[in-house]
């Protein structure tokens, strides 16, 4: 699989590990307590992010990429503070997000969608924004992500003429555009059919083994357990578990709070 | 009146609604707020436009400031008002809008400003000749409306398809969360889309002002609803529909106005359209449901 150009992406040092903490965060929504005291570090391979509907994951996920504001707590990004700052002074600090439910630009082609994503590291200021978009460059680094992404023969379909399988993979290569070093993804198998879970589960790892910290949501348990190095398991908002795939597997609070309503559905 | 000559006058007119009606698009497009307050910005353009060329002589010096000052205003309208209104019920921002609008129009009618009168606005047609043809003659007013019109548009395609901010500005129309997702910061882009579409109304304000030769303080009552107009009937935020809906209107009056003018008033008419339009099609030419 293809590697992403240094000079697109040149944050990418697998010797230095970003290092994201979550520290004591709450969250509520009026009197809802979203999230109650959450503490999570994480800094190199693939965390996954269980726990059933209403657990505060997709929150969480807000809340680190800006989109939220923590009610009480701190996020810290390799030492600076981040719940503070708004969702693209966060892309710039290397954190991208994919979102639950797909949502390319739809009447943009896939490469401008991927190109979208390049303004932190190609234009960074004023003036630049009057520059065309399609320069060398961009497309040149484009085109790596697009190969990286399997994508490349649909470069230039629009995004909204795409299966939701491709669409997914479209978060994904537009997220990586702006250069991350941490990548949240949000429920990424959601809606694809096996085979398309694991050639995406594939990409994950290869993006991971090439310096991308990962977390990821996931509802299915097969994907997340296969794919994640450790695994943190929310309820109501609280971490009520959190471990190796095989440790969180066998843990009675989890299989009340979660496994176990799937066997009950099951 | 030949159809040719008529044609050719609803082609001015269809300038003058594209500047206007494109600006307002634009902010519709990425905020989703109808900004009525973009017909003071017009008429703030055409004074700063009269006042300049009082001064200086120079219409293009005069069409070119009065632009940057329409565009500053229309930063500040955004960075004063709706930029704390992002989240809220679409209906906040519009009645600040209204509120903007009449606190503008208002102002400017005081002795310091513009006062209740009309000034003149001399420019005549910046120099530029008179086009006559078998078919049809255009006096200079109208040759600089449409030559102006065309130039601005044509820098508005460039800028929009083919430029970052374009890109921005497309990417935060269809979803603003995801555009700063992937680093658009809004802020930057959302202001620049304040400044390029008031910089068009305030152009339009200009032409407008010379081509009646006359600047007042409430010119913008009649353009704030034909805009309103357009960009319904283009579909709501889509730029080609404006365009293409600025020129039906415009041609719909002057053909309509020279049949049944008699009958109805001009305004009426563009209601008409709208209405008549609008059953057919509730989104607009172009506009998605």
């Amino acid at each position: 699989m293809a590697q992403l150009p240094s000079q697109s992406i040149p944050t990418l040092t697998p010797e230095s590990p970003p290092r994201l903490e979550v520290r004591s965060v709450s969250k509520r929504f009026g009197g809802l307590q979203a999230l109650k005291d959450v503490n999570i570090i994480h800094e190199r391979g693939i965390l996954g992010l269980i726990g059933p509907n209403g657990a505060g994951k997709t929150t969480l996920f807000n809340i680190i990429s800006g989109f939220l504001k923590p009610t009480e707590g701190q996020v810290i990004f390799n030492g600076q503070a981040i719940h503070t700052r708004r969702p693209h002074q966060i892309v710039e600090m290397g954190i991208a997000r994919t979102f639950q439910i797909v949502k390319p630009f739809a009447d943009m082609t896939v490469r401008e969608n991927v190109i979208s994503g390049l303004g932190m590291p190609i234009y960074p200021r004023w003036l630049a924004l009057v520059q065309r978009y399609r320069t060398p460059a961009t497309l040149q680094a484009s085109e790596a992500i697009l190969r990286l992404t399997d994508l490349t023969v649909w470069a230039e379909a629009r995004a909204e003429s795409l299966p939701i399988g491709l669409q997914r993979r479209l978060e994904i290569a537009r997220a990586l555009a702006t250069g991350p070093r941490l990548l949240l993804l949000d429920e990424p198998a959601a809606g694809l059919t096996a085979a398309e879970a694991e050639d995406l589960a594939q990409l994950i790892r290869t993006l991971n083994a090439q310096g991308i910290s990962i977390i990821v949501i996931e509802h299915n348990m097969t994907f997340a357990m296969g794919l994640c190095h450790r695994i943190v398991v929310l309820a109501q908002g609280e971490i009520i578990a959190q471990g190796p795939p095989e440790q969180v597997r066998h843990d009675e609070r989890v299989i009340n709070a979660y496994l176990g309503q799937e066997d009950d559905n099951a | 009146m030949s159809w040719m000559q008529n044609l050719s006058n609803a082609m001015v007119l269809a300038a003058i609604y594209i500047l206007m009606a494109s600006g307002l698009t634009m902010v519709y497009g990425v905020l989703k707020v109808l900004h009525i307050a973009h017909a003071a910005v017009y008429t703030v353009g055409a004074f700063a436009g009269v006042l300049i060329y009082t001064w200086v002589g120079n219409f293009w010096l005069a069409l070119f400031l009065a632009m940057v000052i329409s565009g500053l205003l229309g930063i500040v309208i955004y960075r004063g008002t709706y930029f704390y209104m992002l989240d809220s019920p679409r209906t906040v921002p519009l009645i600040a809008s209204i509120g903007l609008y009449v606190m503008i129009t208002d102002l400017l009618q005081k002795d310091f400003l513009m006062g209740p009168y009309q000034r003149a606005f001399p420019a005549q047609g910046a120099g530029l000749p008179r086009i006559e043809t078998r078919f049809f003659t255009l006096t200079p007013k109208q040759v600089l409306i449409l030559l102006v019109a065309v130039a601005l548009m044509a820098l508005l395609y460039v800028v929009l398809t083919k430029t970052r901010i374009g890109l921005g500005w497309r990417g935060a129309a269809q979803d603003r969360e995801m555009a700063a997702s992937v680093g658009v910061n809004l802020n930057r882009v959302i202001s620049l889309n304040f400044f390029l579409g008031s910089a068009l109304a305030g152009a339009a304000g200009v032409l407008v002002g010379v081509y009646n030769n006359s600047v007042f303080a409430t010119m913008g009552d009649v353009v704030s609803y034909k805009a309103f107009i357009i960009i319904v009937l283009g579909g709501m935020g889509s730029l080609p529909g404006a365009v293409l809906a600025s020129i039906i209107l415009a041609v719909a009056e002057n053909f309509l106005v020279a049949t049944v003018g008699y009958v109805l008033p001009r305004d009426a008419i563009a209601f008409l359209v709208l209405i008549v339009f609008l059953m057919y099609r509730p989104h607009g030419l172009l506009g998605k449901e």
